[in-house]
């Protein structure tokens, strides 16, 4: 404690914003589960992305004759039906489903959160303005959304993220604003109103931190949600195409077979719900961990 | 939740488990009370839009119209040649240009009514009516005038090549010779309707009622007995059939289950007798461990590849013949269909009605690669990215993934793959827009021509752009053809032409799968896959 005293008497505008990122790492680190559940993320990204360099084989080097054969010594994870290598192809759509999780989350983060603290803080009629937008463009189908985006702009990788992100937001704004107005009728609002402070600076300074835990769990709600949207959407055509592959695809895949060839969904799947689970666990760890109302005790 | 509660749950849950368990073991099976009953439960793969003859287009369809009605004549399921149906007997004239039908005194419709030539010609009218737009009205273009009526350039149906002399006589007159006519009559577009049923409910109305359960009114060995959308449907041995003695079967079920999985689970769990189809990866199981249950045949139908002739680098025929060298179908049909199909060097079926195309390509990698130096595309350098359409389903996914890769060791070439819904997919290659596309087709009667004629300049199944003058000169000529032989040759360069200048790539020719229970006989095998139910009987 003293030293976040010293701290503030020093250089109070920055300090503070320290201490709070200090307490929460520090009470995260007690955390076990979360921490080894973001150990495993950050290992699982390292593994994906450096899959180039990890397996022997390209993703999409066939090997017919082969087949679907399980698990080897030679392919750890077995092959799938055309002969293809599944760790291998594991990895590889590691990539574009982690890529496809983050930067929707990403996109849906950077619209979402700053929309719903305005329409929550400012309230009234622009409250009331700004959530008829989201009602309406939530009756907006989300398939054909997506299939006139690919038609507009063409068959385009980054177009799927940004269309993904781009409806996943409706929801993160309204739950963000939910938030907000519970948190601006506290009294440390009013006191920042009555000391005069800017509006941009009580919204990230002051209200921010406290919705904090609620935008980080939906964050890491999204991005598994993301990911099917992303394997839905490959299905029909609209997301990534063979012989690329991404875990959505290769559990479907999976499914298809199981009953002949029971590696090809199982290994996914395991992969696939650990990842969900970390990120739950990762997830749940950040809001204790940064939720102000758990004060520095 | 207390932990009552939760222990009583649980035992209620158990109990549960336990009766729906024993009732599965101890319960007979749809399919031994059936061998026993006379009952045939058979998968047709989807609900049928309709069961009107004139109106439908699906084998689903026609797999149930096949039992509820009867054309003039009738194939044997052994070899599909010509066998008497409504008509006892018939004469060809000898230019081949008119047939006169005697149809037999007993044939009655399932009220009573007798059926006449009359009925016949109000059918043929029916069909070719511009006004129902029925979508097979072309196979009766072989009539005199049947065109020009379907197109409304004759209104006057008189004029059309089919009268009624009297009751039982049927003449039929061609614009040209037809030597697979006989053939062709076994397809439901020219079977015969009910007149007065057709009157009361519409007759010239797609969507005409007359089909309900209880409005149908056929000519064939079944009635229509119900109709529950998305269940089932259930004919049964009509009383009132010429050659009621002949038909064994008590009833026949069908089933309209999607899912190829579902349908395969069912039949294991002894629902089904015959199913529609079978997933691709349990062919390799039912051969090795149940093959008593496995039926694959030879079915006239070839799966391949169109090819954008309108379109560069594919305008090249150079190129066309690269690619088309540089697969390997025997790895492709051994690894990726796995269903016994034969692989397809020419595109007409071996073996149709006597044909099998003489003037076929061969693989050859070196020298795919040859030709694509030739067209300017030495070891496959500055080729564009084309793409390969493929409408969305597993299995063409999978063989468009091998081609894929194929191409690019073979010929080093990128090739990106393409899905679409199935309409989608349909407007995108009548529009021509696409590079490369997956297509499929069934012969509609054992004859080349069903396989030639759609590639004739600017047919509506010729989604490819080709032309060529010599082609249509050899496929108008072989239409006016009497003598099998010469026809016959004429279809042999009218091929060669067609795999010379390669506007499609065969891949493979088809095999229909099916899981069939030992106890179903006279289910002969034949290349149009279609099994009279007058014929087959269940054997306990």
């Amino acid at each position: 404690m003293l030293n976040v005293e010293t701290d503030l008497t020093e250089r109070p505008g920055q300090t503070t914003e320290n201490s709070i990122w200090y307490d929460a790492w520090s009470r995260l680190k007690r955390n076990k589960l979360a921490i080894a559940s973001m150990a495993f993320l950050v290992i699982l990204s390292g593994i994906c992305a450096l899959a180039a360099w990890i397996t022997p084989y390209p993703y999409d080097l066939q090997d017919l004759e082969t087949g679907a054969a399980s698990p080897t010594l030679k392919h750890l994870l077995g092959t799938d039906i055309l002969g293809r290598d599944l760790l291998t192809r594991l990895l590889y759509g590691g990539q574009i489903s982690l890529l496809v999780g983050l930067c929707a989350t990403m996109v849906s983060l950077i619209i979402g959160v700053p929309y719903g603290m305005l329409s929550g803080y400012c309230g009234g009629k622009i409250d009331a303005l700004m959530m008829r937008i989201v009602d309406i463009l939530y009756t907006l189908p989300f398939t054909i959304l997506v299939i006139i985006l690919m038609v507009v702009f063409g068959r385009n990788f980054l177009l799927l993220f940004a269309a993904i992100g781009a409806v996943e937001w409706l929801t993160m704004a309204r739950i963000i604003r939910g938030d907000v107005l519970a948190v601006k009728e506290q009294t440390f609002i009013k006191a920042a109103v009555v000391l005069g402070l800017s509006r941009p600076r009580i919204i990230f300074r002051h209200i921010m931190p406290n919705v904090l835990g609620t935008i980080i769990v939906y964050t890491t709600l999204t991005i598994p949600k993301v990911m099917l949207l992303e394997a839905f959407l490959s299905f029909l055509g609209l997301g990534v195409q063979p012989p690329m592959s991404s875990w959505g695809l290769l559990i479907r895949d999976g499914a298809e077979v199981m009953e002949s060839h029971p590696w090809l969904l199982i290994f996914p799947g395991i992969i696939f719900s650990i990842t969900l689970f970390a990120l739950n666990r990762l997830g749940d760890g950040l809001r204790d961990a940064l939720d102000p109302r758990f004060n520095k005790t | 939740m207390k932990p009552g509660i939760f222990i009583s749950l649980l035992t209620a849950a158990t109990c549960l488990t336990a009766l729906v368990l024993n009732g599965c073991t101890n319960r007979e099976t749809p399919v031994s009370i059936g061998n026993r009953e006379q009952i045939l439960h058979r998968g047709i793969g989807a609900e049928p839009k309709d069961l009107d003859p004139h109106m439908v287009t699906g084998v689903t369809e026609f797999n149930i119209i096949l039992g509820l009605l009867e054309g003039l004549v009738s194939q044997n399921p052994k070899d599909l040649s010509p066998i008497p149906g409504v008509a006892e007997s018939w004469e060809e004239a000898t230019n081949g240009l008119s047939y006169v039908f005697h149809l037999r005194k007993n044939a009655k419709w399932s009220n009573g009514d007798p059926v006449t030539a009359h009925d016949f010609i109000f059918s043929f009218k029916r069909c070719l009516s511009p006004k129902l737009g029925a979508p097979y009205a072309y196979m009766l273009y072989c009539l005199k005038n049947a065109e020009a009526y379907n197109k409304s350039t004759v209104t006057d149906f008189s004029q059309v090549g089919a009268k009624a002399v009297d009751d039982y006589t049927l003449t039929l007159d061609l614009a040209s010779p037809t030597p697979y006519l006989l053939g062709l009559l076994g397809h439901h577009s020219w079977f015969p309707v009910h007149p007065p049923t057709l009157k009361k409910f519409g007759e010239e109305q797609p969507d005409s009622k007359w089909t309900k359960p209880t409005n149908f009114v056929g000519n064939g060995p079944f009635n229509l007995k119900t109709w529950d959308p998305d269940k089932q449907i259930i004919i049964e041995k009509s009383t009132n059939y010429w050659d009621r003695e002949v038909v064994r079967l008590k009833e026949i079920h069908f089933y309209p289950i999607g899912d190829h999985k579902a349908e395969e689970r069912s039949f294991r769990a002894g629902q089904l007798h015959v199913t529609e189809t079978m997933p691709l990866d349990r062919v390799m199981f039912y051969r090795k461990h149940k093959p008593e249950f496995l039926r694959l045949d030879p079915y006239m139908g070839t799966y391949y590849y169109l090819l954008n002739v309108t379109r560069p680098p594919l305008d090249n025929v150079k190129v066309r013949q690269a690619l088309a060298m540089a697969i390997n179908r025997k790895n492709l049909t051994s690894y990726v269909t796995k269903g016994g199909e034969t692989i397809a060097l020419f595109f007409t079926p071996p073996d149709a009605a006597g044909y099998t195309c003489k003037s076929g390509f061969k693989e050859d990698v070196v020298m795919a690669r040859n030709f694509l130096a030739e067209a300017g595309f030495p070891e496959g350098k500055d080729f564009p990215k084309i793409q390969l359409l493929y409408n969305t389903s597993d299995a063409h996914v999978r063989i468009a993934e091998a081609i894929q890769q194929m191409w690019k060791m073979n010929l080093n070439i990128d090739v990106e793959l393409i899905n679409m819904e199935w309409k989608v997919y349909i407007a995108a290659t009548d529009a021509l827009k696409y590079d490369i596309a997956r297509a499929g087709w069934i012969g509609d009667y054992v004859d080349p021509n069903s396989f030639l004629d759609m590639w004739i300049t600017g047919r509506g199944n010729n989604r490819t752009g080709w032309s060529n003058k010599e082609y249509d000169r050899l496929l108008a000529e072989a239409a006016n053809e009497m003598d099998n032989n010469i026809r016959h040759d004429l279809f042999q360069k009218a091929e060669q032409i067609l795999m010379a200048e390669m506007p499609i790539i065969p891949l493979y020719f088809y095999r229909s799968k099916h899981l069939i229970n030992p106890s179903v006989q006279g289910w002969d095998p034949n290349i149009l896959d279609i099994h009279p139910y007058k014929f087959v009987y269940l054997k306990p």
